[in-house]
């Protein structure tokens, strides 16, 4: 059942996830359908998202946005919002950095590698961080024993700041001790995309990929087809995971295995390590009432269901 | 005339059937390889030895083994769908 | 004093791996239910491209470790290309031999051919050279009238029973226990009857024969299938052809309800298998390759220079069959046995997918699930009146439905 919608207010909106915007041209969103999108949203009771370019928005757009309860997610620049976001270890260490945020680091494996320090020194500093490593589907066998060494180091100056009574969430690290069930991003499942074309998309990722993409509009609804394929128990490999923390990213599964409810094995085996290192964390600190079992792979390939 | 003397377990049948399989293949390669190849070419005389001594190998000890029947003019065949050993006389 | 039977059983039981090199895009033959949508003359096949793709599959037998190995040649008409075929042979077994690989000891050349030049001489060297690795399959779809209703000539429009019939003899002779493949569409289904009992009279003991997976099915068609199979039933019961004959449409394996957890697996083999075409792309399955689709896009799923891209083999690996199904098919009570095509299922899916199931055969296959019941009720009581059903339980012929 849909939760959420995402409201693209612009064509420059920030990317939060692992696709890129490339676009140069800021373009809002019209008026009318933004005030259309607010309209299915509350109809729908769906929460909104809203998502903003680094630019300045009319006034009368920010009047608009206010006629309805919502969320922001913004560029770091912005210095306020729900959600911050920063395009690398570096943009989030050089900015100020507000305890009471969350905020979103965009990074590639050889930031996150070079700058783990960094990370380490800040990112305690706040209250939530999701890191979200853009270039998961390039990750070798080095780079899985590079992430599990960067995931221990973490790991350890988690447990350190425990110890000293504090505890910042850390997607990759803290979310899994948490949870007892999946919990993922859940495009086309949970959350939909307005963009600013006034037409729905799976994500934001599927809208810039290809506009054409689109799952309806705002004249004529939402229609996903094969909708079903958006849902957990039509994931051979995820439904049998626990690695409930996962993204489970469908535009990223399309990218890598041509289809939505196939995550590919870098996919699985990033996520396993995150698991794996959530574990040892447990395992040490106990700070939540929660088990995760010892296993023997990385990726439930190896141990799907066959007949 | 033809008649069942023995059977065979599934791991002996599955010997036999290899060696009968290497040997039809040696056959066949030995139509396309020519001596120019030399190393290849007896590499593959010296299987064909070695494989038709296994081959009757096999036979010399499932017949000892079972102890099947036999007779002065017959010869022994086997069954692989079944594994069952028929005596031809 | 030893000696081997001659083996003829069905090849590995499905423990083989199967990989097929699309030799040609080109045929003799337009044949009107065919679903190669983009044959043509140009794409065929060199022998580096194939020397290219046994060096890969060969070099990495870790990877490639099923038991048996069937290299399959398809086209086209892959006859049309006998002496690539011939060279790509003798390559493959030196290669397995030079790399002492575990298949040497397990292959076959296995072909679907429409027996037009089947008694050529370089196709006849050919099998002479590897007799005792061969499979082929003529294609002849029953009488004169039915075969020539789609079995035709691309430039006359010409039938091509004639050419094909006389070749039947000959291929009997080298091929004793050899089958052949019947596709039958919606014009076809008035000749099924008479069609088989022409393959039997023609020595052809095992008749393979399926619908075709594509919506082609008109109101009214299952009706007529359902009739015309039941009427086959009485024939081949009362002239007792089950004795030495099979027709595949009728099995003791279909049409009851499958168990959602222990009777999940997929149909189709597409992506434990492969397929290599003229430009070194590999598939999942042939009927992935663009001249053998209708809507979408060709699936490659890597090629000789670069190898398989095995992120790509995933979804076909995860394949099971409950997640790809409509509620329908899953809670269906004659479920067993309804085959599909993967190949098919992605060219009619709504959106680029492999997990959406075809559903054109549901009709179809109900109207044979009736005709079965009818034929294995009456067949049993015969036997059993007869005193006979224990001897044929004993000695029936068991065969794994072949449908692509």
């Amino acid at each position: 059942m849909l939760k959420y919608l995402v409201i693209l207010l612009d064509e420059k909106s920030v990317s939060f996830c692992h696709y890129e915007n490339p676009v140069k041209e800021n373009k809002l969103i019209s008026k009318e359908d933004l005030k259309a999108g607010i309209l299915f949203a509350m109809k729908e009771n769906l929460n909104i998202q809203f998502v903003y370019p680094s630019e300045e928005l009319p006034k009368e757009y920010s009047e608009i946005i206010n006629t309805i309860d919502h969320s922001d997610i913004k560029p770091i620049s912005k210095q306020r919002a729900d959600v911050l976001i920063c395009n690398s270890v570096t943009e989030f260490s050089n900015n100020e950095i507000n305890k009471e945020q969350v905020y979103v680091i965009r990074t590639k494996k050889e930031d996150f590698f070079t700058n783990l320090s960094l990370l380490k020194k800040n990112i305690f500093k706040v209250q939530r961080v999701n890191m979200v490593l853009t270039d998961i589907d390039t990750f070798s066998e080095k780079d899985f024993e590079k992430y599990k060494e960067a995931l221990k180091e973490l790991s350890l100056e988690t447990e350190k700041q425990i110890g000293k009574g504090g505890f910042s969430q850390i997607n990759i690290l803290t979310d899994r001790i948490m949870l007892k069930q999946m919990n993922n991003c859940n495009a086309g499942a949970e959350v939909i995309t307005l963009a600013p074309n006034g037409k729905f998309y799976v994500c934001p990722a599927f809208y810039l990929e290809d506009e054409k993409q689109s799952i309806g509009s705002l004249s004529e609804g939402v229609n996903i087809k094969n909708a079903q394929l958006y849902q957990l128990d039509h994931a051979p490999l995820c439904r049998i995971c626990d690695s409930y923390h996962c993204k489970r990213c469908v535009w990223l599964n399309k990218k890598t295995t041509f289809e939505l409810n196939t995550p590919s094995h870098e996919q699985c085996v990033v996520s396993h390590l995150e698991r794996n290192a959530a574990k040892d964390l447990l395992l040490k600190t106990q700070i939540f009432d929660n088990e995760i079992k010892e296993i023997d792979y990385l990726d439930p390939f190896e141990v799907r269901e066959q007949w | 005339m033809k008649k069942k003397v023995g059977q065979v377990t599934i791991e002996e049948k599955n010997e036999i059937l290899r060696l009968f399989e290497r040997r039809n293949g040696l056959t066949e390669l030995s139509k396309v390889l020519t001596i120019d190849n030399d190393d290849l070419y007896e590499r593959l005389v010296k299987d064909m030895g070695e494989t038709q001594g296994k081959f009757q190998q096999w036979w010399d000890t499932m017949a000892a083994k079972y102890n099947w029947e036999s007779s002065e003019n017959g010869n022994w065949e086997i069954n692989f769908d079944t594994c069952e050993i028929f005596l031809n006389c | 004093m030893n000696q081997i039977k001659e083996d003829r059983r069905q090849w590995q039981d499905g423990m083989a791996k199967s990989i097929t090199f699309i030799v040609t895009k080109d045929c003799q033959l337009a044949c009107k239910y065919c679903y190669l949508v983009g044959k043509n003359e140009k794409e065929r096949m060199t022998f580096e491209v194939a020397k290219q793709a046994i060096d890969y599959i060969l070099e990495r037998e870790e990877e490639f470790n099923e038991e048996s190995v069937t290299w399959d040649f398809i086209g086209g008409e892959p006859f049309l290309e006998i002496e690539l075929i011939d060279k790509i042979c003798d390559y493959l077994k030196q290669r397995m031999f030079e790399l002492n690989h575990h298949w040497f000891n397990s292959y076959r050349f296995n072909f679907s051919t429409n027996g037009i030049n089947y008694d050529s001489k370089p196709v006849q060297d050919y099998i002479k050279k590897n007799i005792t690795h061969l499979s082929i399959g003529i294609t002849i779809d029953g009488t004169e009238l039915k075969h020539d209703l789609n079995r035709v000539y691309k430039h006359s429009g010409k039938g091509s029973y004639k050419d094909v019939v006389k070749n039947i003899p000959l291929w009997l002779e080298q091929f004793p226990g050899a089958g052949t493949k019947v596709t039958i569409s919606s014009a076809d289904i008035p000749y099924i009857k008479e069609s088989v009992l022409h393959l039997y009279s023609l020595g052809i003991k095992q008749v393979n024969i399926n619908v075709v997976f594509e919506d082609v099915w008109k109101e009214g068609d299952d009706k007529l299938f359902e009739e015309q199979l039941m009427i086959l039933a009485d024939e081949i019961i009362e002239k007792e052809y089950y004795r030495e004959y099979t027709c595949s449409f009728f099995s003791e394996r279909l049409g009851k309800p499958l168990d959602k957890k222990l009777m999940n697996q997929n149909w189709c083999g597409a992506g434990k298998m492969l397929s290599i075409d003229a430009q070194g792309n590999f598939y999942p399955c042939t009927r992935f390759a663009q001249y053998s689709l209708r809507d979408k896009q060709a699936l490659i799923i890597g090629n000789v220079k670069e190898g398989i891209n095995k992120n790509l083999l995933r979804p076909f690996l995860c394949l099971d069959r409950c997640t790809q199904s409509k509620q329908e098919c899953i809670d269906c009570e004659v479920a067993e046995g309804c085959a599909w095509c993967q190949g098919e299922n992605y060219d009619a899916a709504k959106t680029n997918t492999i997990y959406e199931r075809s559903t054109a055969i549901c009709k179809m296959h109900k109207a044979r699930v009736r005709a079965n019941n009818y034929y294995w009720n009456k067949l049993f009581r015969k036997l059993e009146l007869e005193g006979e059903r224990e001897k044929f339980e004993k000695n029936k012929k068991e065969f794994n439905e072949k449908i692509c």
